[in-house]
């Protein structure tokens, strides 16, 4: 929803033709294609010919003409054929198209969200950007294999009866026309309340649905408090509001075919008495009068399905006017044009007077900005900690020094080189970030480890387990490296899931290492073997950790600490807390808090 | 080879025997508005025969007089356009009468049975949830009773058009024998086509639907994972992986298209032939003197109206086996026997005992065990922390404890009077912080002031514009966890318990605010019994008595200067902790205050 404000001010017909311009398969052959619908559609009208014309040529009163009606049961079974075939191809070209256009489609916003910055891929947006490769997409598939398909076919043939029925009579044609005209406004009336009311089945749909979730995750408590009934009690109360909601929406639903029904019998009537009334005098014959009543079916069956149509047509450009949303959205950082290579070994850090600010999107205004001119000149090799408080910016700070965003002002110079300038594949082989919660992919530990380096052998990993002194964790695997972690690695602890993460940083042999380090909660053997891997890791890279616990400043080479997202401190641990400044005031609070407690509290 | 038929022969009639057993049970459910939309289908079925005798009337007397011979009575004109209006009028009206009542019996029913499961779900105690995954509970009592219900929408309409088929062909080979054979003879046709089609198709479909399911799981796991895509430069390859995936779709979806087209040309084409060949035959039969104009022409238009509802017939079978095996997942917990509960097996402790376990063993699943033999009891009115690693059995110990879950082996015994235990998940209903807190007790709001006050919930509360008024949301969303925590508290609290089990219930809370709610629930519960589970060493240091657990056994007990002088296990887990939870924020927030992980509602 929140994407609409990009493409929001575009009308329907700009959407569709971006849309077009955007899947260009689409329109490929178009022109055939609509031939084909053109001649199916005529195929659809032959048996009201053929009925007009047995009837005034063929069974006259003075007896039966065996032989015109043997050639006009051959001429119209030619066509038909023919028109099936036509109507067959039709079909069946647009749908290779549209489904070669759909999967285009669905490739570009899954690449191009790829390649979104980090910025643009909060927790909160995920969904909505899942939403765009699913669920957006399909609004376009079922527009094309019903909605489209529905244009084409009963547009054409929509054309064609009525072109009959003129050539037929043209009074009778207007009459008809004129008749069935309020069917048309009814119908649209019918729908929009039909269109209401199933979104609000839809929401009470999804009431019910989190309901029941409450009934089974709240289980414990529910049994605990002997409150179950309560719960269930309400969730009657939900699935009968759902039922209502339901019931509701199909009973103006029950209006929307019938209605045509109405009309087609109202039209018919009207036809056949203005016929009959006005007899021979215009021309009329009895075969054009029946053929009427055939066409008038034919006429107002499209009629229906179109308000149909009309609406999945609106969801359909919704769900494009979404996924152009989504590809107008700048990419992250751009690739480099000429770049430059990095220097072999350990690489060093400088950060120039840098500033940064987040994008804001929508009406919240967030004009802070997040860094305010930090400069720092880090050698290689160095192992340096940053610390501060939420929202000092040490995170933002490792992002751009990762390049998973571009400072506003200032520059990150990486061995020398400008990260602007360094090419995006050398910078990931070069320089990995291990995120404060490592994702895994529901997999084997060795398929998540190989993510770093795809084509890494299995004693490859091995060795990378015991060069982190690992191996007695793996052990403790179920089926070691071929362990499967499950779903975002659930199957492992907050703890082993670091380890991992550490691991496939080690697997990237990388020369700089950035730790967002955990605030989880990890027990006592974890934490050992975590320490211990993390400093094999560093060794020999230059290392630049955020750091939530303060044990991890302490050991560090230097510390960094950034407050409003300035750099205010800047020194070794034993320094800083000598001078007494914002350092030395978090270590002591940090030390007091936690202390095992036996003399305080 | 046979064997092999014979075996698929009696899995066919297996399948329509359940199918059949379902439609009975479901429609018993309410078999009224199921029966009113069969008779609606009814309606339309004979009305749809009956605009064609009408039109057959009026090409006989009206048309064909009138514009071949000349004149026509206006009183049979009249007559004529009259009943036109009239069977197009009640064949709609029957159409909106099956619909709706269709629809009725369908939401109803499906009501009826989500009620049946939630009972069923609500009686069963704690430890049949354990080996079942949530989601897979939730769906069984929303997706699959709409899928198992599901069976029933077509149903009526299906009825109808078997009638239909009946009575349209009776009239056609009344009207004329030999051609009323031949029309009557490619229903059978249309219909195997139907059924072949919607067979074939359904194939694709289902892979379709599938491959949609991997694609967006795909997609949400490589977008949740985008921080490590990027980190290892790793964009394009993960688009090729998912474009494999979407490729699989498009396959699936773009078979099914062509055989829909191909399909649908021969289903609108052979009633459109059979049509063509109808004007042939029927001139030998108009010559011949045995029928006349009207008789064929309408017979044409019959066929004409019966195209659309007998492509039905194929869709309605098509819902058959997703309505089955919903069914089936949700007859799985209606029919399932209600557990023994475990509360019943909790003994009343001995004078001066608040919690006690003798011989204790809790095994998960056989050969699991997250218990083995405890042996501990903790003094009556007294506060004693559970401290261990993950997995050590903590929690447990507190379900044993509570009721909620029966030991393998060995007893456990509590003080007498009202348990309450306070879950790590602070659970919320969304509804009002007073109905949370009562949570079906019936209590005053001094009692429930009360409480709150106990568990430092009163402030925050306070600061809220409709103060216990305040609706939470689904699953208490619009609070924050050190909030949710204190509401959950406040609703054990306000049951004066005589043993309050909490497992780790003040984790989201920062330190200090920890340590001034087990200070307060110290000084207020005087004669109760707390036992918590409890990780921050400086909560611990407030408890009168500290049980450790390591390795599913009791390691130690005592206080817990005690244990950290005596064991080196708990000294070390103690240290550890130092290291682990001091994020510089959560320190010296000396109140609760906006800004704060516990701050006010802001």
């Amino acid at each position: 929803m929140e994407d609409e404000e990009l493409g929001g001010r575009l009308g329907a017909a700009r959407i569709l033709s971006r849309g077009v311009q955007e899947a260009p398969r689409l329109r490929e052959g178009f022109a055939r294609t609509m031939l084909y619908a053109v001649i199916g559609a005529a195929g659809r009208v032959v048996i009201p010919i053929t009925v007009q014309q047995g009837i005034d040529h063929g069974f006259t009163s003075a007896g039966v003409r065996m032989g015109f009606v043997t050639t006009l049961c051959a001429i119209a079974g030619g066509a038909v054929i023919i028109g099936t075939l036509a109507q067959r191809a039709a079909v069946l070209r647009l749908g290779r198209r549209s489904e070669g256009a759909l999967y285009d489609l669905r490739v570009r916003v899954i690449r191009h969200i790829h390649q979104l910055s980090l910025a643009d891929h909060t927790e909160e947006r995920r969904g909505a950007l899942v939403a765009r490769v699913t669920s957006d997409v399909e609004t376009l598939a079922e527009f094309f294999s019903w909605g489209g398909l529905a244009w084409l076919l009963d547009g054409a043939l929509m054309l064609i009866v009525a072109a009959v029925m003129l050539s037929y009579d043209w009074l009778l044609a207007l009459i008809a026309f004129g008749v069935a005209l309020p069917l048309v406004w009814v119908l649209r009336v019918v729908q929009t309340h039909l269109g209401k009311a199933y979104d609000k089945a839809r929401s009470r749909n999804a009431e019910l649905l989190g309901s029941i979730t409450e009934v089974v995750t709240g289980a414990e408590s529910l049994r605990a408090y002997k409150a179950g009934h309560i719960m269930a009690g309400r969730t009657k109360v939900v699935a009968r509001q759902r039922g209502d909601a339901f019931v509701r929406a199909g009973t103006i639903g029950a209006f929307l075919f019938p209605s045509g029904e109405v009309f087609s019998a109202l039209t018919v009537a009207a036809v056949v008495g203005v016929g009959v009334l006005r007899g021979t005098a215009g021309g009329l014959t009895a075969g054009a009068l029946v053929g009427f009543v055939f066409l008038t079916y034919r006429f107002l069956e499209p009629i229906a399905e179109f308000t149909e149509v009309l609406d999945q047509t609106q969801t359909a450009v919704a769900g494009m006017r979404r996924l152009l949303g989504i590809l107008d959205l700048p990419i992250g950082p751009p690739q480099p044009t000429s770049p430059k290579a990095l220097p072999a070994g350990p690489l060093s850090i400088h950060v120039n007077d840098v500033t940064f600010r987040y994008r804001s999107r929508g009406e919240v205004d967030d004009d802070e900005p997040v860094l305010i001119g930090v400069s720092a000149k880090i050698p290689p090799g160095q192992q340096v900690a940053l610390v501060g408080s939420t929202g000092s910016g040490k995170t933002t700070l490792g992002r751009l020094l990762a390049r998973f965003a571009d400072p506003l002002a200032g520059q990150v110079v990486l061995g020398g080189v400008p990260l602007t300038h360094v090419d995006n594949t050398e910078l990931r082989s070069r320089l990995v970030v291990v995120p404060q919660e490592p994702f895994l992919f529901d997999d084997t530990i060795a398929a998540n480890l190989g993510f770093a380096s795809p084509g890494t052998s299995l004693a490859e990993l091995e060795h990378a387990v015991t060069a982190l002194d690992l191996d007695d964790w793996l052990a403790s695997m179920p089926d070691g490296l071929q362990t499967q972690v499950g779903e975002r690695g659930m199957q492992l602890s907050a703890g082993e899931r670091q380890l991992v993460a550490l691991l496939r940083a080690s697997v990237a042999d990388p020369d700089v290492l950035i730790l967002d380090e955990a605030t989880s909660s990890v027990d006592a053997l974890t934490e050992v073997r975590m320490a211990r891997a993390l400093e094999r890791l560093a060794q020999g890279r230059t290392t630049i950790a955020i750091a939530h616990r303060l044990s991890t400043a302490m050991r560090a080479d230097r510390v960094l600490v950034l407050e409003h997202g300035r750099l205010i401190e800047d020194g070794p641990h034993d320094q800083l807390v000598e001078a007494g400044g914002r350092y030395a005031e978090l270590f002591s609070a940090w030390v007091s808090s936690t202390s095992t407690g036996t003399d305080e509290a | 080879m046979s064997g092999g038929n014979q075996a698929s022969t009696r899995a066919r009639r297996d399948r329509w025997r359940s199918a059949a057993l379902l439609i009975r049970d479901l429609v018993r459910i309410h078999p009224r508005p199921f029966f009113i939309a069969v008779s609606g289908s009814s309606v339309f079925a004979l009305c749809t025969v009956a605009s064609a005798v009408v039109l057959r009337w009026i090409i006989d007397h009206v048309i064909d007089p009138r514009l071949r011979q000349g004149t026509v009575a206006v009183g049979t004109v009249v007559i004529g356009l009259g009943l036109v209006i009239a069977v197009g009028v009640i064949r709609a009206a029957g159409v909106v009468v099956r619909r709706t009542w269709a629809g009725i019996a369908h939401w109803r029913i499906a009501e009826t049975l989500t009620g049946q499961v939630v009972d069923r779900l609500v009686a069963q105690p704690v430890s049949w949830y354990q080996r079942r995954p949530s989601g897979d509970l939730a769906a069984r009592g929303g997706v699959d009773v709409d899928a198992s219900v599901d069976v029933l929408s077509p149903l009526p309409f299906a009825t109808g058009v078997v009638l239909l088929v009946f009575v349209s062909s009776m009239w056609m080979l009344l009207i004329d024998v030999p051609l009323g054979l031949f029309a009557v003879a490619i229903f059978p046709v249309l219909i195997a086509i139907n059924i072949t089609y919607q067979h074939r198709v359904d194939r694709h479909y289902t892979a379709a639907q599938g491959h949609l399911g991997d694609l967006s799981a795909a997609v949400h796991e490589s977008f949740e994972g985008v921080q490590v895509v990027k980190a290892f430069g790793a964009e394009a390859r993960e688009t090729e992986r998912l474009s494999v995936i979407a490729g699989r779709l498009r396959e699936s979806r773009t078979s099914a298209v062509l055989l829909k087209g191909s399909f649908d040309a021969l289903l609108d084409s052979i009633p459109a032939l059979a049509n063509v060949a109808l004007v042939l035959l029927g001139a030998y039969r108009i010559r011949s003197g045995d029928i006349t104009i009207g008789d064929l022409a309408s017979m044409i238009y019959m066929f004409t109206l019966l195209v659309f509802p007998l492509r039905l017939i194929g869709f309605a079978l098509s819902a058959l086996p997703h309505s089955l095996a919903g069914w089936n997942r949700v007859r799985e917990v209606l029919d399932e026997p209600l557990e023994a509960d475990p509360e019943l097996g909790v003994a009343v402790a001995a004078d001066g005992v608040g919690v006690a376990f003798a011989g204790v063993s809790y095994e998960f699943e056989a050969g699991r065990a997250v218990l083995s033999g405890v042996d501990v009891s903790v003094v009556r009115g007294g506060t004693t922390a559970l401290v261990g690693t993950t997995g050590s059995g903590k929690t447990t110990l507190l379900r044993l404890a509570a009721g909620l879950i029966g030991p393998s082996s060995g007893t456990v015994s509590t003080v007498p009077g009202t348990r309450t235990i306070v879950l790590q998940e602070a659970f919320l209903l969304g509804a009002s912080l007073r109905d949370n807190i009562a949570f079906g007790g019936d209590f005053g709001d001094d009692e429930i002031w009360t409480a709150l006050d106990t568990a430092e919930g009163r402030d925050f509360v306070e600061d809220l514009p409709r103060q216990l008024d305040t609706e939470v949301g689904e699953r208490g969303v619009s609070l924050s966890g050190g909030q949710r925590q204190r509401v959950a508290l406040a609703r054990a609290l306000v049951r004066r318990p005589a043993l309050l089990l909490m497992d780790d219930t003040t984790s989201a809370l920062d330190p200090s605010t920890e340590a001034r709610v087990v200070a307060r629930l110290r000084a207020a519960l005087t004669d109760a019994t707390v036992l918590m589970v409890a990780s921050r060493p400086s909560t611990i240091a407030l408890a009168d008595q500290v049980v450790f657990l390591n390795d599913t056994t009791i390691e130690a007990t005592g206080t817990h200067i005690e244990l950290l002088a005596t064991n080196d296990t708990y000294r070390s887990i103690m240290e550890a902790f130092e290291l682990d939870r001091s994020d510089p924020d959560a320190v010296g927030a000396p109140v609760i205050g906006p800004g704060s992980v516990t701050g006010g509602a802001t």
